[in-house]
């Protein structure tokens, strides 16, 4: 249990996928503009991610890694290679589902997500949680508790920079920073705020 | 047949797996030998870095790096039995895959995991070299959690078993600048000549909190501080606390040193 | 209507990376090194070649149902493909990239400019289209990466060019700009200077302060 609380706080705070390895970005700094989209969001990568890693896990461990397909006597295979395309395929078809959910028991969140749900189709810190769940060999216990954490980091990375740049809509920024320019800035100062946390063990 | 009907989609989709499919797996496996030889050049980088093999100054070929890796007396010793040798071929032996496969590798129980390792795998590649008949330095892998993740390395000993011969860290992920300092030349050339153990077999080897003075006492077991990477560096002095300490690597060169280790002979090994 | 050349245009009047914000994660990730920023440019530019080609080559055999699933395909295995290449030829910068190559799946030009040109245009515009992307992106990527790795470390492309106090010279390696936050600054303040130069591509800001009456002189 240490163990997973100790991955969930790591990728909460210290390996922020938004802050410290600038996954999602174009999604963060387009959305980033109100803090009650930026929290809808947030409660959707929070949900996707809970459950594309742990499925993706399954998957990579069971069906594509070497030695995977024991089961079916070709334990010789090998094939993890095909990894990208089977993540990005499931990551695909859990938004799809999750769009048609939402669309019929969820209308009114679904309309005020309108064009960003399937746009986190694409949202590399989706993709970028489950690669890194390769590469750090998660089991599938691991893979909940640190899509819970990939989530939950993001949604806290963009709701935090929502609620920066709200407060900064009455500031008088030279005209070549307005929007994108100060937003970027802002975000390098929120991230170096996040290396503060690092070197913590729980 | 029209563009939008159901047939036509799942021809298409039909059509794009296959076409897929082939170039995917046409490279993967033209390519597979590269790659597997490249990770050998690695290792065989790494390891003969410590050996004192490698001419100095001259750039070695990779048929070179490949033949003198192979000329290495290279085991796979079981940690936990304290064997000299174990069923594993050395050269297709990954210890990273065997530390997550719990048929190979034992859990670090908490109070014994100073270096954050979760798991060990209980087999190990390690390298001896020989000149002539004598065994003059034995180059061990060594791991351990550092600020942001794990850092991998090798440290060679010399035949004493307790003097550092060099270490190097071949992957770590340190702040720039600060904690990667343990990657550069200058900082690792410090370890030669320093010893590990003292005489009741504890070690006392540490990275100091701040410059190590040559006459101190104290001094051949502690190598400089480095500055505003407190946290790495501790890293570091818990890695070879672990690794030379009873759950480590300690009895198994408790062993060697006691009964002496001979030249492996058509790839039967045996022990004094 | 002015000329708007396929390759050229993405250059600086509708960059990818600094008008349109898209493919922003690696430029912040990578850009510590010159040569991963290469390598990087590179393997995106490839991608989005063949990813516009082959769009374009079908574009008008595609059900519109399944439209973006091909895209996605298409695009996941080209990136797939690449990854096994820098994988076997240059093991050293792959490394480094890790999951960067793979995010290019992800990458919004590639996937942007698959629906917004490929899908429209015949082969050989898509491949300007792609040329002309790849390059502005890359632009923009080796200028930071430039700045990063000359202010941070010394050196470039791995090669040392100032000494290094931690060497004995007199270059003091700024540890901050080769820690990931300097690139959001840097590109922050590239913006700038292309926003200052090309007005037309600077936003509105959300609220005018409401001008005062003029004081009467009396």
């Amino acid at each position: 249990m240490d163990h997973l609380l100790d991955i969930f706080f790591r990728t909460v705070f210290i390996e922020n996928l938004a802050l410290a390895y600038f996954l999602g970005m174009c999604t963060f700094l387009a959305v980033s503009k109100e803090v009650k989209t930026a929290f809808g969001l947030g409660i959707a990568v929070i949900v996707v991610e809970t459950l594309s890693v742990p499925l993706n896990s399954l998957i990579y461990n069971h069906l594509l890694r070497q030695g995977a397909l024991a089961w079916l006597g070709l334990g010789d295979m090998d094939f993890s290679y095909l990894g990208l395309l089977s993540q990005i395929a499931v990551i695909a078809a859990l938004v799809q589902v999750l769009e048609i959910m939402l669309h019929r028991f969820f209308p009114a969140l679904y309309h005020s997500l309108g064009i960003f749900l399937p746009l986190i189709t694409v949202n590399c810190a989706i993709l970028g949680a489950s690669l890194f769940m390769v590469q750090r060999d998660y089991n599938a216990i691991e893979s909940v508790a640190y899509g819970l954490g990939a989530g939950f980091g993001w949604a806290l990375a963009i709701v935090a920079m929502a609620g920066l740049r709200e407060k900064m809509r009455y500031s008088d920024i030279p005209a070549g920073l307005q929007g994108l320019g100060i937003a970027f800035i802002t975000a390098g100062l929120l991230s170096l705020g996040f290396m503060g946390v690092a070197g913590i063990k729980i | 047949m029209a563009k939008d009907s159901p047939i036509r989609a799942l021809l298409t989709i039909l059509v794009t797996a296959v076409v897929c499919s082939f170039f995917v797996s046409a490279s993967v496996v033209l390519l597979r030998p590269i790659q597997l030889n490249n990770k050998l050049l690695e290792r065989s980088g790494n390891v003969l870095a410590l050996t004192g093999l490698l001419p100095a100054g001259r750039e070695v070929s990779d048929d070179q790096l490949l033949d003198l890796f192979k000329s290495l007396d290279a085991r796979v010793v079981d940690i936990d039995a304290v064997e000299l040798d174990s069923e594993f071929d050395p050269y297709t032996f990954d210890a990273r895959k065997a530390s997550t496969n719990p048929e190979f590798s034992v859990p670090v129980p908490a109070a014994e995991d100073i270096a954050s390792l979760g798991r060990r795998s209980s087999y190990e590649t390690i390298y001896l070299v020989w000149k002539d008949d004598r065994l003059e330095r034995v180059v061990l892998p060594i791991r351990g959690a550092g600020m942001w993740s794990m850092l991998y390395g090798y440290i060679a000993l010399e035949s004493d078993f307790n003097t550092i011969a060099g270490m190097m860290i071949y992957e770590q992920n340190e702040t720039p600048g600060l904690g990667d300092q343990i990657t550069k030349p200058h900082w690792q050339a410090k370890w030669v000549g320093k010893k590990l153990f003292d005489d009741t077999d504890e070690v006392l080897f540490r990275v100091a909190e701040g410059p190590v003075h040559a006459g101190a006492s104290g001094a051949e077991y502690q190598v400089d501080a480095l500055t505003g990477a407190t946290i790495t560096a501790n890293a570091v002095t818990a890695m070879i606390k672990y690794w030379f300490g009873p759950n480590g690597y300690g009895p198994l060169l408790e062993r060697m040193r006691e009964q002496g280790v001979r030249k492996a002979a058509d790839g039967a090994a045996q022990e004094g | 209507m002015s000329a708007q050349h396929p390759l050229t245009t993405p250059l600086i009047k509708e960059n990818p990376l600094a008008l349109r914000v898209l493919g922003l994660c690696p430029a912040l990730a990578i850009t510590n090194s010159m040569t991963s920023a290469l390598v990087m440019s590179a393997a995106l530019t490839v991608v989005l070649v063949i990813s516009n080609s082959t769009v374009s080559l079908v574009r008008n055999l595609l059900p519109s149902s399944v439209r973006l699933i091909v895209q996605i395909t298409v695009i996941a295995s080209a990136v797939t493909v690449i990854d096994q290449f820098l994988k076997a030829f240059l093991p050293d910068t792959a490394a480094r990239l890790s999951v960067y190559v793979a995010l290019i799946i992800t990458n919004c030009i590639v996937l942007g400019r698959a629906e917004g040109c490929a899908m429209k245009e015949n082969v050989g515009t898509s491949i300007l289209d792609a040329l002309g992307n790849g390059a502005g992106y890359s632009m923009i990527l080796v200028a930071v990466a430039f700045q990063r790795e000359l202010v941070g470390k010394g050196s470039l492309m791995g090669y040392q060019v100032f000494d290094p106090v931690s060497q004995g010279g007199w270059f003091p390696e700024n540890a901050l700009v080769t820690l990931a936050p300097s690139a959001f600054f840097i590109i922050g303040v590239l913006v700038w200077v292309i926003r200052t130069w090309k007005r037309d591509q600077c936003e509105k800001p959300d609220f005018e302060p409401i001008p005062l009456p003029r004081r009467e002189k009396r």
